[in-house]
């Protein structure tokens, strides 16, 4: 059974990163991220790594999209 | 014979992609028949818990097989921080955001004090759970950053101020030497603690691990401090 959820997982988490790379939308993209992110955490807690599951969740869902939004915010302000 | 030429270039590059997609997992897979032979991950979950005293096994090397390393990191950390601080203009100019609605203000005051429980457990309890000082450390940095976004950079400075901000810094490396220096004195190398003459303690318990445990506070403090400043710093400009 895990073994199902786990290749499951893996799939979506390739549909994500394939759908950031690709998709024209930057903010979407941005907010694909956090996406990424929490499979890649679940995925890690399946396979029994919880140290590197807890840094990846604050790292990438927390401190990266923050920045990322900032940059955004801060590009958005000279095109005006 | 453009057409041609045009393709070529395409299948070039994807060959490119396939060809070092072969490469990478044909290396790994040697990588991970070579991990199997090794002996030093086997003394590491044999004899860690009783050389150091710390339960996490990841802790326990970060902090104490491999110390010196965290020192690395922490200084690059720090490096970043004091290199963007003295680049980034001090003007300030107030970000063009969004209203907020008064869902998000009353998150708020929910999520502020999570963050300070959660952040301070993970530091606190680095060497029996997963978590560690850089973990811990992020969350609590996360606070600041949360109110920059919310509210505004003014509010943000008014509750932590950017002079404590980098006199916490300053002080968590400066004390990660003292305390490397206080392995020297009880009678071993730089930055030893089970290697020492420390009581260890029960490992279990929360005082225990030697200087793990002191080390986690200060590393934490550090990283905290430094991740604000740096978003801080950034956040300004022009």
């Amino acid at each position: 059974m895990i073994d199902i959820i786990l290749y499951i997982l893996i799939i979506f988490l390739a549909l994500t990163a394939f759908f950031m790379v690709f998709t024209k939308d930057m903010l979407s993209s941005i907010i694909a991220l956090p996406i990424f992110g929490s499979i890649l955490v679940v995925i890690f807690v399946i396979l029994q790594a919880p140290s590197a599951a807890l840094a990846e969740a604050v790292i990438t869902a927390g401190l990266t999209t923050g920045f990322f939004v900032i940059t955004i915010n801060k590009t958005e302000m000279q095109n005006d | 014979m453009i057409r041609i030429n045009e393709m070529f270039k395409k299948l070039y590059k994807i060959s490119l992609v396939v060809l070092l997609a072969i490469f990478l997992l044909y290396v790994f897979n040697e990588i991970h028949d070579l991990a199997s032979k090794s002996y030093l991950s086997e003394h590491y979950i044999s004899k860690g818990v009783q050389e150091t005293g710390a339960i996490n096994l990841v802790t326990s090397v970060l902090y104490d097989y491999r110390s010196f390393d965290t020192l690395g990191e922490a200084t690059v950390i720090l490096t970043a921080s004091a290199i963007l601080a003295f680049l980034v203009p001090l003007r300030k100019v107030a970000m063009h955001g969004t209203k907020f609605l008064i869902i998000v203000h009353q998150t708020m005051i929910f999520i502020v004090p999570y963050l300070a429980v959660l952040g301070s457990y993970l530091i606190l309890f680095g060497h029996l759970n997963p978590g560690g000082g850089f973990v811990g450390g992020v969350v609590l940095a996360l606070i600041p950053i949360v109110m920059t976004i919310t509210y505004c950079i003014e509010f943000s400075e008014y509750k932590f101020k950017p002079n404590i901000k980098t006199l916490l810094e300053d002080l968590g490396s400066i004390c990660f030497i003292i305390l490397g220096l206080f392995g020297i004195v009880t009678g071993s190398n730089f930055l030893a603690s089970g290697q020492s003459n420390l009581g260890l303690g029960n490992p279990g318990e929360l005082i225990s691990g030697g200087l793990i445990l002191c080390l986690n506070i200060i590393i934490g403090i550090k990283v905290g401090a430094g991740m604000a400043k740096i978003f801080n710093s950034l956040i300004k400009g022009e």
